[in-house]
């Protein structure tokens, strides 16, 4: 046979097997079909019923809605921009008008892509109808199979619904980052408009970013979601939405977000904290799905005044340290803003931007307090030991021998000593030197134990240093704690939420403000007399300087390696702990490589907040006791200064009635 | 007739059994088959169509079904919450006393009293067993004068605490209740069988009921009533008196009085409060120190 007749042969071989090939194939395939049909998850009818879920709303104090939970604001196509339902067909799928679902030629090239592929590369061909297939009933991995089930469901879906029906649903359901789904959420966040008023750019970006909604989240990565936008554009032309020409011009144009939104819409570190709570209280079907209504303390003029002040205080904490805006470690900050009266948590900032860290350092970062701790060193000294504000100590040179471990000598920040003094001046200029002689005394369990009774619950260690802070705290913690000082000696629980209500109006929670004495009126009186001395004239004078001339008292704290500034301090109605430092273990050092203490670093920021917080409301000192009294008195004999011809420093200090000056010294 | 196939020997016959009828009918119902779906998608018409009637016999699995399986575990578990806190609800409205109360609050149960019904609850009590509980004169101020706007009653381990709320939900009066002092408080009027000189707290105060009535009636008349506070629970007890005792103790301003009844079922005391000061002015007058 010649070789003409025997390739002929072959070819004629290579169509029957093909066919029979193929016929074998298809009859596998609709036993496949069979068989895998009944594992097929059955279509709720109709497809729109997806967006039905209860959505829970978070209220601010003020009855604004913080967020809503679960949030998909349906809208009919013909209440989005013809922009966007362009720009996202252009995208995802040009030929959805045209297929069945699936478009045959796309996955034929995909599947010969995916075969032929060296690096192992998978070729997407999803259609619009599969993604909504694959987003509303299957997981994300990528088996054969699962892709399968999802194919012919895509097939149910176009024989159950018109087109206009998938696209609705579709792009109610799609994910566009920053807690936005469905595109009526997304235009309002991104750009605080409605989905109808999207013009071409917006639309664009908007349709781009579904394909990484992380990666190309705008308020994160705006030059990158820019890219992308115009890949869409691209897109568009080539599909023959748009001319050239409007592409070009639309690349041109840079569409502004709605940074209002962005936190309390796409989530705060207040936000943060409630939500945790509350899945804690009630699991997280109830929270994401039950369609509650939770009334959450915070005051949102105070959170405003207090991401302001942070805001600022945390770029002048840049300019101070010589740190460009272009340096990869910049300083962080957190504030937390307690109402003394109730425990209500008013504000609350966990980091510098919640958008580059998500870590809450407000309630979950605990940190030395330094010198911050002395003030619950100071009300156990005042009540075990039987001292006051008047006691003479003397600021000397300390060795304190430690059982097992070398002696605790502890230096002052002054690295000086200036002999006897009251201890109002002691705590006012923070002497280190009387505090580890106050605490050798009493022992550490001592000071943890009013720590405790004041609120903090995280690991205090049982050794001398406990004193000058060296056990970490929250934020949140000191907040609280500091509370107690301002109600003298009164306990209310810090809290997040008043109320919780099911969907109906019925109460599920409220929360009861209860008080409990926790603390000597007189002897609290007495230390917040000596904290008010510590903004008056001592480490936080700054804040004076800053032009807060309310009564308020508080404490600096800094650690010895100037890794952590607090300032944490209250008025008579609001309790504000500060903390700046770095995440990593770095120093807050100035240019000319000076530490920067907690009365420059954080104090700036507690003043600002405090100034605009309190700005309308009516001044108020601290209530006296009917057992105080004061007296003036000579810082340096803790008596009274009769026949005083100057020289030596006064200071008025409050006296409970049974206290008597220089008691000690008849 | 056997056909015995053969290899085409020439190229003309080739041609010929290649454009054969059948052959050419075969490629183009194949090429019908592929062009028709390619143009009309019947294949997944077909399968949509068939995966359409079969819809309703599938599992309601997959994220968007998991979705409302966790709506309706929400719903329920709020369903739960609220059941249980109306049921705590409709029971504590329909106590009619504190320890009806005190057993419908296990520990961390609260409920929303009215103030009608916290009244009716107090008033329930003697009068010198409710001021145990609250003086009557701060109550009138907390109810009628005070901005209270709700009372709320948890119960914790062993009692109930009842808290008086203003409208801005802070505690403006808030009061403890043991089990066994409800209990005490309920049972004050309830005669305990035995005798007073068995019972602590009466010894060397503890006299013959003809002597304590004489001192008793010798006393001026405006004093009496101080003495025998609620004396309905005496009136109600059936024997005769056989001895009188003084308690060593006073609290809240009054002090207790035993009263030992001989009665069919053995001796039985029963207990009443008197005025501290009436009190005293009786024992003086025992003592035979009174005018």
């Amino acid at each position: 046979m010649s070789f003409f007749l025997r390739v002929a042969a072959l070819v004629r071989f290579c169509f029957f097997m093909g066919l029979i090939l193929i016929s074998l194939g298809s009859l596998y395939g609709m036993l496949l079909v069979f068989n895998i049909t009944k594992d097929l998850p059955k279509l709720p009818s109709p497809l729109s019923k997806i967006i039905e879920t209860p959505q829970t709303q978070i209220y601010a104090s003020n009855g604004q809605v913080l967020i809503t939970l679960g949030e998909r604001q349906a809208v009919s196509l013909d209440m989005v921009s013809k922009n966007f339902i362009n720009a996202i067909l252009a995208t995802e799928d040009h030929l959805f008008f045209e297929h069945r679902g699936v478009n045959k030629l796309r996955t034929l090239k995909g599947l010969y892509v995916t075969l032929t592929s060296q690096s192992g590369k998978v070729q997407g061909a999803s259609t619009i109808t599969q993604q909504l297939s694959k987003n509303l009933f299957f997981s994300f991995e990528k088996t054969f199979a699962r892709k399968l089930k999802e194919l012919l469901v895509s097939l149910q879906i176009e024989a159950s619904n018109t087109k206009e029906e998938i696209l609705q649903t579709y792009i109610n359901q799609i994910h566009f980052g920053a807690g936005a789904q469905g595109v009526e959420k997304a235009a309002q966040v991104f750009f605080g408009k409605s989905a109808l008023d999207l013009s071409l750019p917006e639309a664009a970006l908007l349709a781009g970013l579904p394909k990484s909604p992380t990666n190309y989240n705008p308020f994160r990565h705006y030059e990158l979601a820019l890219k992308r936008r115009d890949i869409v554009l691209n897109r568009m032309v080539q599909a023959g939405f748009i001319s050239e020409s409007e592409a070009r011009e639309a690349m041109l144009k840079k569409p502004e977000l709605h940074h209002e939104q962005s936190d309390s819409r796409t989530g705060s570190y207040f936000l943060d904290a409630l939500i945790s709570e509350l899945i804690s209280k009630y699991g997280e079907d109830v929270v994401y799905h039950g369609g509650i209504r939770v009334y959450a303390t915070i005051d949102p003029k105070l959170q405003s005044y207090a991401q302001q002040s942070m805001k600022k205080g945390l770029e002048n904490l840049d300019n101070i340290m010589g740190i460009t805006d272009n340096a990869a470690d910049h300083p962080q900050g957190a504030l937390v803003a307690i109402d003394t009266g109730s425990g209500a948590v008013k504000a609350m900032i966990g980091g510098r931007n919640y958008y580059e860290s998500e870590f809450n350092r407000a309630t979950k970062s605990r940190r030395q307090p330094g010198s911050g701790f002395k003030p619950f060193l100071y009300y156990t000294a005042l009540k075990d030991l039987g001292f006051h504000p008047a006691t003479i100590l003397t600021d000397k040179p300390v060795i304190i021998p430690v059982k097992g471990a070398a002696d605790w000598e502890p230096k002052n920040f002054s690295k000086t000593f200036t002999g006897p003094m009251i201890l109002k001046k002691a705590l006012t200029e923070s002497v280190n030197t009387i505090a580890a002689q106050m605490i050798e005394k009493m022992g550490p369990d001592a000071v943890i134990r009013t720590a405790r009774t004041c609120g903090i619950q995280s690991p205090l260690q049982e050794v001398y240093s406990v004193a000058l802070g060296t056990s970490n705290v929250t934020p949140f913690e000191m907040a609280a704690a500091y509370s107690v000082f301002a109600t003298l000696g009164v306990m209310h629980e810090p809290f997040l939420f008043w109320r919780i209500e099911d969907a109906y109006g019925r109460i599920i929670f409220e929360h009861i403000v209860q008080e409990k004495r926790v603390l000597d009126s007189s002897t609290t009186y007495q230390l917040v007399d000596m904290m008010k001395s510590v903004i008056d004239i001592g480490s936080g004078k700054s804040i004076r300087q800053l032009g807060f001339n309310r009564a308020a008292a508080g404490k600096t704290g800094t650690t010895d390696s100037f890794n952590d500034a607090w300032f944490t301090g209250f008025t008579p109605t609001l309790c504000t702990s500060v903390w700046t430092g770095f995440d990593k273990e770095r120093k807050l050092l100035d240019s000319h490589n000076v530490g920067i203490t907690g009365g420059r670093g954080a104090a700036p920021i507690w003043a600002e907040f405090m100034m605009n917080a309190l700005s309308s409301d009516p001044e108020r000192d601290f209530p006296i006791p009917d057992d105080v009294h004061f007296e003036k008195v000579d810082t340096e004999t803790g008596c009274s200064p009769e026949g005083y011809r100057g020289g030596h420093e006064l200071m008025t200090v409050p006296l409970k009635t049974e206290q008597k000056l220089c008691q000690d010294k008849q | 007739m056997a056909l015995h196939w053969y290899e085409p020997l020439t190229f003309s016959e080739l041609l010929k059994r290649t454009f054969s009828f059948l052959n050419i009918a075969l490629f183009i119902i194949t090429a019908t088959f592929f062009f028709s779906e390619f143009r009309f998608d019947w294949f997944e018409k077909l399968v949509g169509s068939y995966l359409v009637s079969t819809n309703e016999l599938r599992p309601e699995t997959g994220a968007v079904w998991e979705t409302g399986k966790q709506t309706t575990n929400a719903h329920e578990s709020l369903n739960a919450i609220v059941s249980k806190k109306e049921g705590i609800r409709q029971n504590a409205n329909k106590a009619d006393s504190f320890s009806g109360l005190l057993s419908t609050l296990l520990p961390g149960e609260w409920v929303t009293l009215e103030k009608q019904q916290f009244k009716s609850l107090y008033l329930s009590l003697e009068k010198s067993t409710s001021l145990k509980i609250i003086d009557p004169a701060r109550l009138v101020w907390l109810l009628n004068g005070s901005n209270l706007d709700r009372i709320f009653c948890e119960g914790f381990k062993g009692g109930i605490k009842i808290y008086f709320i203003d409208s801005e939900n802070r505690v403006i009066k808030e009061i403890e209740l043991k089990k066994e002092d409800i209990v005490e408080f309920e049972n004050a009027d309830k005669p305990i069988k035995g005798i007073l000189t068995d019972m602590a707290g009466f010894q060397g105060r503890i006299y013959p009921a003809r002597i304590f009535f004489d001192a008793l009636l010798k006393l001026p008349s405006e004093i009496i009533p101080d003495l025998m506070v609620d004396p309905e629970a005496l009136l109600r007890q059936e024997g005769k008196i056989i001895r009188v005792g003084i308690f060593n103790e006073a609290v809240n301003g009054y002090i207790k009085l035993g009263f030992e009844f001989e009665a069919q079922g053995g001796a039985q005391v029963v207990f009443l409060k008197g005025r501290e000061w009436a009190v005293w002015q009786l024992s003086l007058k025992l003592k035979g120190e009174g005018n």
